[in-house]
Formats: C-alpha cells, sequence, structure tokens
C-alpha cells in the first residue's frame, strides 16, 4: 500500500506529518492533473512524445520503489529506457532483460548503458541474511556466490550494514562485467557502434548518485575489467 | 562511575552554541569533515554541561536537539555511504583499514540508539520545562551519547583523516566536495 503524508496538529500544537492510504481512485485523479499540467505548460509535449521513441541511455535498476529512474536523473519520459528487477540483475539466460538489452542497442541504439544499484538494497540484504524467503532465492544466487567467492574480503567488514552496501557495490560492477560481455554489446563495438556501460550507485538517504569507476566503452576495456581484481576490489 | 565523578567534577561552564561551518570550506571536504568533527566536540561539551546543569535552557536543549536529528545524520550518510565507501575502493591491503572502518560503522549504528534516546529525554524535558539533569537517566543518557562521540572522533581523526588525506585523488575530493554541498541542499555553480 503507498502511503500519503498530510498535517495534522500533534497533542503539542505542532503540525506533524501523518499517514492516510492513497485509494486507486487518488491515482487516476493525479494522473489527469499530471498529465493536464504537462499539457498546459507544453501543448505539444505529449504528441511530440507519442511520435518517436528516442531514448540515449539503457537503465537497468532495482525495482526498489525508492529508486524512481527517471525521477533521479532529471530526465523527461521518452529520454531513458528503462529495467528495473530485484537488485538491479543482468542475467545472460533472463529472456526480459536480454530482449530489453537487445531491443536498446540494435534498434534503439542507445549510447549508454546505466546499470545503477543502491546502498541498503533489500535485495542484496536477503542474500546476505542465510535465510530461505522462496522464489528470490533462486533469483539472488548469483549474489549470494559473489559474497562467497570473496567471503574472505567481505567478512572483515564487520558491520552488517556496511557489509551489505559493500556487496551492492561489488554486484553493479558484477552487473557491468556482465552487460559489457553479453554478445548483444560486443557485436555492437564490433560494428563500430558508440556504446559506453557504466557502473552507478545511489543512496535512497541523500539522493546522490556515485560513480563506481567501471565505464568501459570497447571490448579491449571490457576485457581489462573483467580481469581487474576480484569482485570486492573492481 | 562515570556520572558521579562527572558530577563530583567541577561543574562545566555554559560552552556556548555550536557555530556554522563557513560554506566555503565545503570546496575543502576534508577540511569540511575535520570541522564537523570539531562541532561535535561542541555537541560533546554541550552535553556534558547539560547532564549536572540545574537550570532549565528551551533554546540550548532545542538547539542540541536539531543538531542531533539534522547534523549528526548527515554526517553519519557523509561517512558511511561516501567517505568510508570511497576509502575502501582507494586504500592499499597494506593500510589495513578495515577493522577500523568496521569498528566505525558499528559506532554509528549504536550512536543512533544513543542519540535517540538523548532526544527523547529533550522531548521530556521541553514538555516538562524540567532541566534534563533533573530527569530519571537524563545526565546518564546525554554522558553516554558525549563519551560515545568523543572516541569515536578521536579514532576517525587520528586514523581516517590522515589516511584519506593521503589516499584520495584530486577528482575524488572534487565528487566528494559535490556531494556534501549536495546533501546540504546547496547545487554545484
Ligand atoms: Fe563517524
Ligand atoms: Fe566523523
Ligand atoms: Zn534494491
Amino acid at each position: 500500500m503507498t502511503l500519503k503524508r498530510s498535517a495534522s496538529a500533534s497533542p503539542r500544537g505542532v503540525a506533524w506529518p501523518q499517514v492516510e492510504a492513497v485509494t486507486i481512485g487518488d491515482l487516476l485523479q493525479r494522473n489527469a492533473h499530471w498529465a493536464a499540467t504537462k499539457a498546459r505548460i507544453d501543448p505539444e509535449y505529449f504528441r511530440r512524445l507519442s511520435a518517436q521513441q528516442a531514448p540515449d541511455y539503457l537503465w537497468v535498476g532495482c525495482s526498489d520503489a525508492r529508486v524512481p529512474a527517471n525521477e533521479v536523473v532529471s530526465l523527461d519520459p521518452g529520454e531513458l529506457f528503462v529495467h528495473r528487477n530485484v537488485a538491479n540483475l543482468a542475467p545472460s539466460q533472463d529472456a526480459n532483460f536480454l530482449s530489453v538489452l537487445q531491443f536498446a542497442v540494435e534498434v534503439l541504439k542507445v549510447k549508454h548503458v546505466i546499470v545503477c544499484g543502491h546502498y541498503g538494497c533489500g535485495g542484496v540484504r536477503a542474500a546476505l541474511s542465510g535465510k530461505r524467503h522462496g522464489m528470490i532465492d533462486h533469483w539472488l544466487a548469483p549474489i549470494r556466490c559473489l559474497y562467497e567467492d570473496e567471503a574472505g574480503y567481505f567478512d572483515r567488514i564487520l558491520d552488517f550494514e556496511a557489509r551489505v552496501n559493500a556487496v551492492c557495490e561489488a554486484n553493479v560492477l558484477a552487473q557491468v562485467r556482465a552487460v559489457a560481455s553479453n554478445p548483444f554489446v560486443q557485436e555492437a563495438w564490433v560494428r563500430g557502434q558508440g556504446l559506453s556501460v557504466h557502473g552507478w550507485i545511489y543512496s535512497i538517504k541523500d539522493g546522490l548518485i556515485r560513480d563506481l569507476e567501471t565505464s568501459v566503452a570497447n571490448r579491449k576495456e571490457a576485457t581489462r575489467l573483467r580481469t581487474r581484481g576480484g569482485a570486492a576490489h573492481g | 562511575m562515570m556520572i558521579e565523578d562527572h558530577i563530583r567534577a567541577a561543574a562545566p561552564r555554559h560552552p556556548g552554541g555550536i557555530e556554522r561551518s563557513p560554506p566555503a570550506l565545503l570546496k575543502e571536504p576534508l577540511e569540511f569533515l575535520f570541522a564537523e568533527h570539531y562541532r561535535h566536540r561542541q555537541m560533546c561539551k554541550i552535553l556534558e554541561y547539560l547532564a549536572v546543569e540545574p537550570a532549565f535552557d528551551a533554546s540550548l536543549i532545542a538547539a542540541t536537539d536539531d543538531f542531533i536529528r539534522y547534523e549528526l545524520a548527515l554526517h553519519v550518510i557523509d561517512e558511511e555511504e561516501d567517505l568510508f565507501p570511497l576509502l575502501r575502493r582507494r586504500c592499499e591491503p597494506d593500510d589495513d583499514i578495515e577493522d577500523v572502518l568496521g569498528r566505525l560503522s558499528a559506532d554509528h549504528a549504536l550512536d543512533q540508539q544513543l542519540a535517540q534516546a538523548v532526544r527523547s529525554i529533550f522531548a521530556l524535558a521541553l514538555e516538562r520545562r524540567t532541566p534534563p539533569s533533573a530527569l530519571p537517566g537524563g545526565a546518564e543518557a546525554l554522558l553516554k551519547l558525549a563519551k560515545q562521540e568523543k572516541g569515536h572522533m578521536a579514532l576517525e581523526n587520528a586514523v581516517v583523516m590522515p589516511l584519506a588525506r593521503r589516499r584520495l585523488t584530486v577528482d575524488d575530493l572534487e565528487a566528494l566536495s559535490l556531494r556534501l554541498a549536495a546533501r546540504r541542499g546547496v547545487a554545484a555553480g
């Protein structure tokens, strides 16, 4: 359920945010309000958008509701092609992800693929918890492996939340490596298509993105990224 | 015992408020963080003062509560989700930084509990218009946070800051500066 805040008086008479439920009907009303506002500012906005989709960026991010892709990079609809799943994975056998990647690279010809993770990721935390959660454990298995492969490094980070954050970063690096070695991306580079892959991490606590310095723009750089250090050290 | 020693010692003088760091300092991110530590030390002095002060000082309590609520919380993000991950990436294995960072991260988690206890005391003090020192557990909560913070900062100043000066690149400092400012609502000009 989504909650909205409204001001009401606390016992001490200070305005205090309270939460009340947003109904499904509210969403339709908000949509009408949003569309009307856009149309008022720019009467041709939607007609222009509907005519073509030509984003320069593919965003591979987490499904977490607190990481809204377009909003955090301040891009309008139409400017960002978005794929989101739990813990921002780029699995080489996932038909959904592969379809998105191929379409983005070969049809939309995006110039950048951005893998954006976030600190405190619930998917990463679940993978590290050692508990059984159900179907999601299968999805998160690559993160568990990533952690176990370098457990000696990660376990030196005694604080659990700090360790989760370190694995969040390592996961972004692993997914950048996966995207960069994906045949669709490799083929694009062979064709001479301009395409870069980047690894970023976002913090829900401050709304800021950090560049993890994993950007690659050709096969040579991709190979170098694949062979440099372990997951932990990038 | 800590509280009794503190009460037996000469009562601390009014330490004054916590001054703002000049905004220009944001351009020197490590200096800025160092200055933040100085402000935190000032917060500790106020906590030690309020732990024994018999008079009720609403504005000092409210200002300190605000500092804990906003500034202390921001500083933990500055370190936990910015400086520390950056150091983990930049430090050499020989720097052997993980044990220190691990302890500091655990401190940050404990800080939040201790800070919450102090904020509860402050809320009660303001509601009853009573000095925190007169509330049950008041002095103890305030002194605990002060002691914890002082030890924590000493370790950061002695180990983390010198290492950050050595290992962070010019680009790191520039990016760090941008984010420290953005976190405080200051956009890059
Ligand atoms: Fe700290
Ligand atoms: Fe600090
Ligand atoms: Zn997530």
